[in-house]
């Protein structure tokens, strides 16, 4: 939107209207059983805790000065496990029965766009769960005058409970988009559930700490901030990766679903390095820049498998916008529809988080290079370059598995879907994992000695070896592999780069349709 | 409105739910969709809805490509479908209002549009009725009403009649007729081809996700039984002599006793059943009566297709 575009937004406030999704949502839910059930439930189990523990306390002769405290440890248990588990629930299903294949809700096929149904959806999840701590409020307001508790902390525990079920609610949404049938969704809510109970389970156990150190006498140290800050960030990063997964799940094929997912990716992956680093040069200590490098490359490997799941073909609305400028467009190609270039983006992105994690540890390894900050705790030893020589050696195993599979795929069957190319990827990655052991185990000739031996090409053989020497053969074994593997698709790639070029203007055909 | 369908092919695993089919329809006109169950016509009618994606060829709704522009292609299509609203717990007004805030509408304009379409449907009065405890034909209508609210120029309707009792199949004839007078281009798939053959400008006939023919009614009658059919009645008790005459008689086939009339297969123009009529009183055969059996949409359907479904 432009500068004129935004004036006329904010111009036409009389006219600002809710989300029609949330409007209904809101309808449905205000009259919905389950909802309602739920609520009183959560309302009753609030109100048989506070009993418990006023008619427990009613048989002690000394006043339990912390009394405030436990009651509020109890209901902040029961408003973590009610609303993590219920209220992604209750989206999720619904979601999930709006999008069965044959049957789909029709909301789906209106001129809504699908950012404002999924951001309609996540709001109506918002709103039950302001509904859900509402109701609890009062009660632990009231835990306050019977000490043990003081006020910053009740509405800083609720702050951060809120904002850690209106993420675990857009992860709810976010399963339910995926295009899975029925038993696998199940399959998925029952793994999410799990999941809630244990995020439940730790939020809980964290805010009991909280309690104990009391947020009114923490909130003048910068390490308070920090933390809070930091988990903010991990909330909306986590809320916002989900959000554009989800957005581009339900949006139609022939959009650039590629576009909003691999930019919000990217200046995630960005935020958090430049945290990250932030932190290591405040604190020069690697541990910060390792857990960005380890999770980053967590995530590159569930990207890894989206991308080689796209589709060759541009659509013509995706090639409508290619840009023409030659820069512009080698920019686009990364962060486009496509596998190519959807490989290339990852391997810039892996390889700048794998150097940057290796720079800082020999950074450390030589603290003259932090100067003017005291003296420097090195916590980094030989193990962590060991682990670093073989994060890189699964880095190139997987992108030999990724391109096989993308070369296996095109040249045995190319008239199924691209997204046989990251099942291809797992089952070779899996197969070379467990054939040895399976050859082994029919030759009776499996042992532990025979996992921790050298098995080149099997990816998890690289952590489970207990001999390091064995790390340079795996090393020439994923490079000449992956080598190969870009040798084998080197002519895709280059018929790929060249398909990434718009439309010619003067044809007719191609021109973006007009209504009426 | 001109929407064209283009090789359109759609293919679930190894089923071939719709095999290359091309047709085309207007605005101002209402074009039948029959064919036996199974026989690929929900499907295409959910690919023009944009609900599916084909596997093949595309639909054209003034040049705007669903595949390629479904959002753009929404706004002009309406999709009534077979399935009846799931949402139970919100009211008919509630409902139709929501669809009209998801098309755009806003403010006075959807308040405006929300009530003339009630009005329209005749669901004004149950407006605060929960869909749950409305019966199939109400439901049908609040269906109609929620595709019609943001005044769609293409219309699709999935069986609308399916269900229906009399008075009301009447009353959604009636209201269909004055959508295609107000301009849209409406496509109608019902098993009930005597209606069709009422309302509908043009028919399509499909079977086995291929289709079997397509044109106007009047072309398509024309084309699948070109020879029509007389029956004579004469006031004598006995054909007999009749019978004989007419195997003599030019243009005239396979003359037949029927109860008391004799039906015979025609392929002469209308001067030269003229002729034949002029003929038989000549000869003096007392004839009371002497009339063509319309072949319609029932007995089409019945000839060209064989109930296969893939």
């Amino acid at each position: 939107m432009n500068v004129a575009g935004i004036k006329t937004h904010f111009a036409g406030w009389r006219d600002w209207e809710l989300n029609p999704i949330v409007v209904k949502e809101l309808r449905q839910a205000v009259r919905s059983r389950a909802v309602t059930i739920m609520l009183l439930l959560f309302l009753a189990g609030l109100f048989i805790t506070s009993l418990g523990f006023l008619i427990s306390q009613s048989f002690e002769v000394d006043a339990n000065l912390r009394l405030g405290g436990s009651m509020f440890s109890a209901f902040a248990g029961v408003l973590a496990f009610c609303s993590l588990l219920f209220i992604p629930l209750y989206l999720g299903i619904r979601v999930a029965v709006e999008r069965q294949t044959f049957n789909q809700d029709l909301l789906y096929v209106s001129t809504l766009s699908p950012a404002r149904i999924i951001f309609g959806k996540f709001l109506c999840g918002a709103y039950v769960t302001g509904l859900f701590f509402s109701a609890c409020m009062p009660f632990m307001a009231f835990t306050n005058l019977l000490r043990g508790v003081d006020l910053p902390t009740v509405f800083f525990i609720l702050a951060y409970l809120y904002l850690a079920v209106c993420a675990v609610n857009q992860g709810a949404i976010f399963l339910a988009c995926l295009p899975a049938s029925l038993p696998v969704k199940i399959l998925f809510a029952i793994i999410g559930l799990g999941f809630c109970v244990s995020l439940a389970g730790s939020l809980v156990g964290y805010s009991f700490l909280m309690m104990e150190e009391g947020v009114g006498a923490m909130m003048s140290h910068s390490t308070f901030w920090n933390n809070a800050m930091t988990f903010l960030a991990i909330i909306a990063a986590v809320t916002g990766l989900f959000f554009v997964l989800s957005v581009a799940l339900i949006a139609p094929p022939s959009a650039n679903r590629a576009l909003p997912v691999r930019l919000y990716f990217t200046g995630a992956w960005l935020v958090t390095g430049l945290i990250a680093l932030s932190w290591y040069w405040w604190q020069p200590v690697s541990p910060y820049v390792s857990v960005w490098e380890f999770l980053s490359f967590i995530l590159f490997l569930f990207a890894l498998l989206v991308v080689i799941s796209n589709a060759d073909q541009f659509s013509l609305r995706v090639r409508r916008t290619i840009p023409a400028n030659r820069f512009k467009r080698a920019f686009a190609f990364l962060f486009y529809n496509g596998a190519a270039g959807g490989l290339v983006w990852l391997v810039l992105l892996a390889l700048t988080t794998y150097f940057i994690t290796y720079a800082v540890l020999q950074a450390e390894l030589h603290p003259v290079h932090h100067t003017g900050r005291g003296a420097v705790v090195t916590t980094v030893d030989q193990s962590d370059l060991e682990f670093q020589y073989k994060l890189g050696i699964v880095l190139l195993y997987t992108f030999a598995y990724a391109l096989t599979a993308l070369f296996l795929h095109r040249r045995f069957w190319p008239q199924r879907p691209a997204k046989l190319s990251s099942l291809i990827a797992i089952i070779l990655a899996a197969a070379w994992a467990l054939m040895p052991g399976l050859i082994l185990f029919f030759a009776n000739k499996l042992s532990w000695q025979s996992i921790e031996g050298e098995q080149l090409g099997n990816v998890f053989n690289v952590f489970s070896m207990r001999d390091a020497s064995s790390l340079p053969p795996h090393l020439l074994f994923a490079s000449a592999w992956l080598a190969l593997a870009v040798l084998l698709n080197l002519r895709w790639f280059f018929r790929q780069v060249k398909n990434f070029a718009p439309l010619l203007p003067a044809d007719p055909e191609n021109q973006p349709p007009v209504i009426g | 409105m001109k929407v064209q369908v283009k090789n359109l092919r759609k293919h679930f695993g190894k089923t071939v739910a719709v095999d290359n089919i091309s047709f085309s329809f207007d605005s101002g006109h209402i074009f039948g969709f029959v064919g036996p169950n199974g026989a690929g016509k929900t499907t295409t009618m959910r690919i023009i809805s944009t609900i599916e994606e084909p596997t093949g060829g595309d639909v054209l709704l003034n040049g705007i490509s669903v595949c390629e522009e479904p959002e753009l292609a929404r706004r002009a299509v309406g999709y009534v479908p077979d399935t009846l609203p799931a949402h139970g717990d919100i009211t008919v007004h509630e409902y139709l209002d929501f669809f009209a805030r998801a098309y755009g509408l806003r403010g006075r304009q959807r308040t405006r549009s929300v009530e003339a379409i009630e009005e329209f449907t005749n669901v004004a009065g149950i407006r605060d009725k929960h869909l749950r405890a409305l019966s199939k034909g109400m439901k049908q209508r609040v269906s109609l009403g929620r595709a019609l609210v943001y005044d769609p120029d293409v219309l699709v309707l999935d069986e609308p009649a399916a269900g229906l009792d009399p008075r009301a199949r009447v009353e959604l004839r009636e209201l269909l007729t004055v959508l295609a007078e107000r301009k849209k281009a409406i496509l109608i798939s019902s098993h009930i081809l005597t209606e069709l053959t009422e309302i509908c400008n043009g028919v399509v006939i499909i079977e086995r996700g291929k289709i079997l023919e397509t044109g106007t009614i009047e072309d398509v009658l024309r084309k699948s039984s070109p020879r029509r059919t007389v029956a004579v009645r004469v006031l004598d008790t006995q054909n007999a002599p009749l019978l004989k005459e007419l195997l003599q008689t030019p243009f005239v086939e396979n003359p037949r006793d029927v109860a008391n009339e004799v039906h015979f297969e025609f392929a002469g123009d209308e001067a030269a059943a003229c002729d034949v009529l002029g003929g038989l009183i000549a000869k003096r055969f007392r004839v009371i009566e002497f009339r063509q059996t319309k072949a319609n949409l029932e007995d089409i359907f019945m000839n060209v297709t064989k109930g296969g479904v893939q």
